[in-house]
């Protein structure tokens, strides 16, 4: 029988020739939540807007009538459609952009095809995300040659740019003093060329976060990217939580030699989709997409040689897939720019984060944790009234970590009504929230007095503190 | 603000549990959101997603938005997604442990493959009917520029071919494939093999060299079923590790007993002929005996567990709980799979549904075979569950290129494709084989005979129209 007619409801739906109601709780007329939701958590799941879930809808029941037809003639250029939109964002060319349904995707896309050799070394992090450090492992885990070696960076919050980055070319350097006898002669297309450049020898990896995810801070990117260039280190931009929230983005000047973002975060598309950037300087290394594509070539082939590689359109169908997530951006785009636009969106998030953090920090009694303002785009880390500790161990068990996690989380959800994600690094208990347009500060006054009462509880209970 | 006032669900987006459902045919087309008009026989494709089921995930989308964090972390893990993985356990009798979802058969197919640890010397075999992208992860493994990479072997099958006639090709490659390359020691063998020697350590490399045979259950094109439970023991005698790809299986095949038949690993597409919303499939790795092998989920996991760690010494590979999470997506094809089951209990189960389905296949491949003054592919009806190839009224060719250049066999796929859905208002799968252009059709339980007369009658003028177009430049004398 024919598809229902959707019609859309009230926040499903704007009017571009009216004006949008101002940033703050009066724009939760267009988002899903739960009235009594105080979601300071965009950062994790994102939140689709009702407009696009409505579109998404409609989309999902217009397939439907004919998948064929779908599939075969109207995907397409839809599907170029969207990927041209975000390449706009980010100061790319449409065929370096790939939409794939995450980040982790992307970053596994990326560090798979990387042929590893023995001698190879990948530069993480402490901070990074923890499925990406476990990709990191798997590729160094495997149980014979030639497998790559895994190294980490150690960053403990709060450091300033600075630091960071004193931090990091100390790392480089160390990394490379320690392998005297190793010869990384395979370096990125921009490095200056040794004499010696041999596509042939061993390589340095480095995946760097734009922004971190636990704590939620920016890291000096561009300025660890222009360091890797000149040390012969290709750059694996980990920017999940870049798009729609960073500012400026523009990769055809900071030439990161791989980025990817997910757009189901910050940019308000559905989940899951994520965009991979490869310059076309760098396409020849991804070989082929996660899973193989129908458009793979073998290298040397026939089609190989007079397509060249074919990064992009090995992307357009890597198996059947619900297409929304995907074709929905430019929906999503549209939203945004009716909101006011990436600009005025951006400086109405910073500066509640700004804010908002001011008043957490004072109702919780404890500190921010980025003093200088460079950490700090859209998602501040505030201290929890919990106590630190110098030493692992010294405060908390294992076990004590574990429990205090769910326990947040829990009663956070199931009681309190509200969330902001939790964590423990360097010895503290952290929170970091996400500001975002249907957020204000009062939503902080509210967190903070939930945290208030769950970490008085926790150190009655699980910390068995009888003395408050 | 709350999620709007849903509208509730209207016609054939709900059903009554306690009323008989309607015939099969036609009457069935108001559960399904086809354009009335639109004659779908390629469902075996993309699938057809139920209308109950598209108002379900609709529903489910809502939902999920109401709260992103509890949904995520309270109600989808483990609550929903073991749910589903268990009703698809159940379906299949294996344990829920040993089935994960993944997007798609692609995706399930490329996390076996490459789990493989490859040593040069390896062999890898597919077919010249293995499905295209399975084919190309099997040549990108091969193609790695410098060792170890596993060398790729190709199959050849030309239908119409009998099962009989299918083990003897695959039972002789293999043996050719050993002799072949005598100085390999093949001693890396399954575990239900002869000479198999467990792995003391979870970070033991593999012990010498491995055949791997990459085995469609039913294949794409042609839409064929295979006797591959027999191949399956024929490796095992063999030695050699089985990957089914069962794309095309779960909800059409019956008695797929993977308990009994015992393959090394098993995928298929629940999105395909099971209903459930696109893209979702099930992946099978029997435990206590393979699951070591798939040592990382594609993504790499938050649930990993480095083999050299305390932790793998318990929970081996964690292949379960790895796949609980491989990054955020769309969990709702995952989570509906319930409903689909629910909606095909309520049609009639499983059986009625592909009883039903079968038997339209055989009648209206011939009907559409009378149609078009041509014949059917499968000759003795081991080859056909729920989709069956007929002969288009096209050239035939017995050597390569002696009717049509490749030019014009792309032009022809691409016409053929245009004019049935954009003209016709019909579609089947179209595919050039073994010198013959055929069809394959899939029959639905919204599908009946005259969908086929109708099909042969569009397919019988746009042929027409090929050899009046595009084979009109040449003068080959033409077989028919």
């Amino acid at each position: 029988m024919p598809i229902p007619k959707l019609t859309p409801s009230e926040g499903e739906t704007y009017d571009t020739s009216q004006k949008p109601p101002p940033f703050g709780h009066a724009l939760k007329h267009y988002f899903a939540f739960d009235d009594d939701f105080v979601n300071l958590n965009h950062g994790s799941y994102g939140s689709l807007p009702l407009p696009v879930l409505f579109t998404a809808t409609q989309m999902g029941y217009e397939i439907e009538r004919n998948p064929d037809l779908f599939h075969r003639f109207k995907v397409k250029p839809l599907l170029d459609r969207a990927r041209e939109s975000v390449a706009k964002l980010i100061g790319a060319e449409t065929d370096e952009v790939a939409l794939v349904p995450n980040a982790s995707h992307a970053l596994n896309t990326v560090l798979r095809n990387f042929e590893w050799r023995e001698g190879d070394v990948i530069i993480g992090a402490t901070t990074t995300y923890g499925a990406v450090t476990n990709t990191i492992r798997y590729l160094a885990d495997r149980s014979e040659q030639p497998r790559p070696e895994a190294v980490a960076v150690t960053y403990n919050f709060p450091l300033t740019h600075a630091q960071i980055l004193d931090i990091f070319r100390a790392k480089l350097r160390e990394v490379k003093q320690q392998r005297a006898n190793t010869a990384f002669t395979d370096i990125p297309p921009l490095s200056p060329r040794p004499a010696c450049a041999n596509p042939q020898g061993n390589k340095i990896v480095a995946v760097i976060d734009s922004i971190t995810a636990n704590p939620g801070v920016l890291m000096p990117w561009q300025e660890m990217v222009r360091v890797c260039r000149e040390e012969g280190v290709w750059t694996v931009i980990d920017a999940a939580h870049s798009i729609g929230q960073e500012p400026d983005i523009n990769l055809s000047e900071s030439k990161p030699d791989f980025w990817l973002s997910n757009c189901h975060k910050w940019l308000y598309a559905k989940r899951g989709c994520a965009v991979l950037y490869v310059p076309r300087r760098n396409q020849y290394i991804i070989k082929s997409s996660i899973p193989t594509a129908f458009e793979y070539y073998s290298p040397g082939s026939p089609e190989a040689k007079a397509t060249g590689p074919n990064f992009a359109k090995q992307h357009d169908w890597t198996g059947a897939t619900d297409f929304v997530h995907y074709l929905t951006i430019p929906d999503a785009l549209a939203f945004r720019e009716w909101l006011g636009g990436e600009k005025a969106i951006n400086a109405y998030c910073h500066k509640l984060a700004m804010d908002g953090q001011k008043v957490l920090a004072e109702v919780m009694g404890t500190q921010v944790m980025d003093e200088t303002g460079e950490l700090t785009l859209n998602m501040p880390n505030v201290a929890l009234p919990l106590p630190a500790e110098k030493t692992p161990g010294e405060v908390y068990t294992r076990e004590q970590l574990k429990q205090i996690d769910l326990f947040l989380r829990e009663q956070l959800l199931n009681k309190w009504k509200t969330y902001a994600a939790h964590y423990f690094h360097a010895g503290r208990w952290w929170c970091r929230c996400s500001a975002q347009v249907f957020n204000e500060v009062s939503d902080f006054e509210y967190l903070g007095k939930a945290f208030n009462a769950m970490c008085k509880e926790i150190k009655e209970t699980i910390l068995d503190d009888k003395s408050g | 603000m709350p999620i709007p006032n849903l509208p509730p669900p209207s016609g054939g987006e709900t059903y009554d549990v306690n009323q008989n459902p309607p015939p099969f045919g036609h009457p069935m087309k108001y559960y399904f959101p086809l354009d009335d008009d639109y004659i779908n026989l390629n469902h075996g494709s993309y699938g057809t997603l139920p209308l109950p089921l598209v108002f379900a995930a609709t529903r489910m989308g809502y939902e999920i938005e109401r709260n992103p964090d509890k949904y995520h972390r309270l109600v989808l893990r483990p609550g929903l997604l073991e749910k589903a993985r268990e009703s698809v356990a159940k379906f299949l009798e294996v344990e829920t442990d040993e089935v994960v979802l993944v997007p798609n058969a692609t995706h399930a197919l490329n996390t076996v493959l490459r789990n493989f640890e490859w040593r040069e010397g390896d062999v890898l075999i597919g077919a010249t009917t293995t499905y295209d992208a399975v084919s190309n992860t099997i040549r990108y493994l091969a193609d790695r520029s410098e060792q170890p990479r596993p060398e790729a072997v190709t199959i050849t099958y030309n239908f119409p071919l009998t099962h009989a006639q299918i083990l003897d090709i695959f039972r002789t490659t293999l043996r050719e494939v050993k002799q072949q390359r005598s100085g390999t020691a093949f001693t890396d063998v399954p575990p239900l093999s002869p000479g198999y020697v467990a792995p003391t350590h979870p970070a033991d490399p593999p012990r010498g060299n491995k055949i791997v045979a990459v085995i469609d259950s039913i294949v794409a094109n042609p839409g064929v079923f295979l006797p591959w439970k027999e191949m399956v023991r024929i490796c095992r005698e063999e030695g050699v590790w089985t990957v089914i790809d069962a794309a095309h299986s779960i909800g059409q095949e019956p008695d797929i007993n993977l308990g009994e038949s015992k393959p090394d690993f098993w995928l298929s597409n629940c999105h395909k002929w099971l209903y459930a919303k696109r893209g979702c499939a099930v992946l099978y790795v029997p435990k206590r005996r393979n699951q070591y092998i798939i040592k990382s989920s594609v993504p790499t996991s938050h649930n990993y567990i480095p083999p050299n760690s305390p932790e793998a010494k318990i929970k081996g590979t964690n292949f379960a709980k790895q796949h609980e999470w491989t990054g955020t997506a769309d969990t709702v094809p995952f989570v509906t799979i319930p409903d689909a089951l629910a909606f095909r209990e309520w049609l009639g189960g499983e059986k009625a549904i592909n009883d039903y389905c079968h038997k339209l296949a055989l009648e209206g491949g011939r009907r559409l075979a009378e149609v078009m003054g041509t014949q059917v592919m499968d000759g003795t009806g081991e080859l056909t569950l729920n989709m069956t190839n007929v002969a288009l009224p096209l050239p035939a060719e017995k050597a390569s290129g002696e009717v049509y250049t490749r030019e014009q066999l792309q032009k022809i796929n691409l016409h053929l494709r245009h004019k049935l859905l954009n003209e016709w208002n019909a579609y089947a799968a179209h595919y050039f084989h073994a010198g013959r252009w055929w069809c394959r059709c899939s029959a639905q339980v919204f599908n009946e005979i005259s969908d086929f007369g109708y099909l042969g009658k569009a397919f019988n003028a746009v042929c027409k129209e090929i050899e009046e177009t595009i084979l009109s430049e040449g003068s080959n004398e033409r077989a028919r």
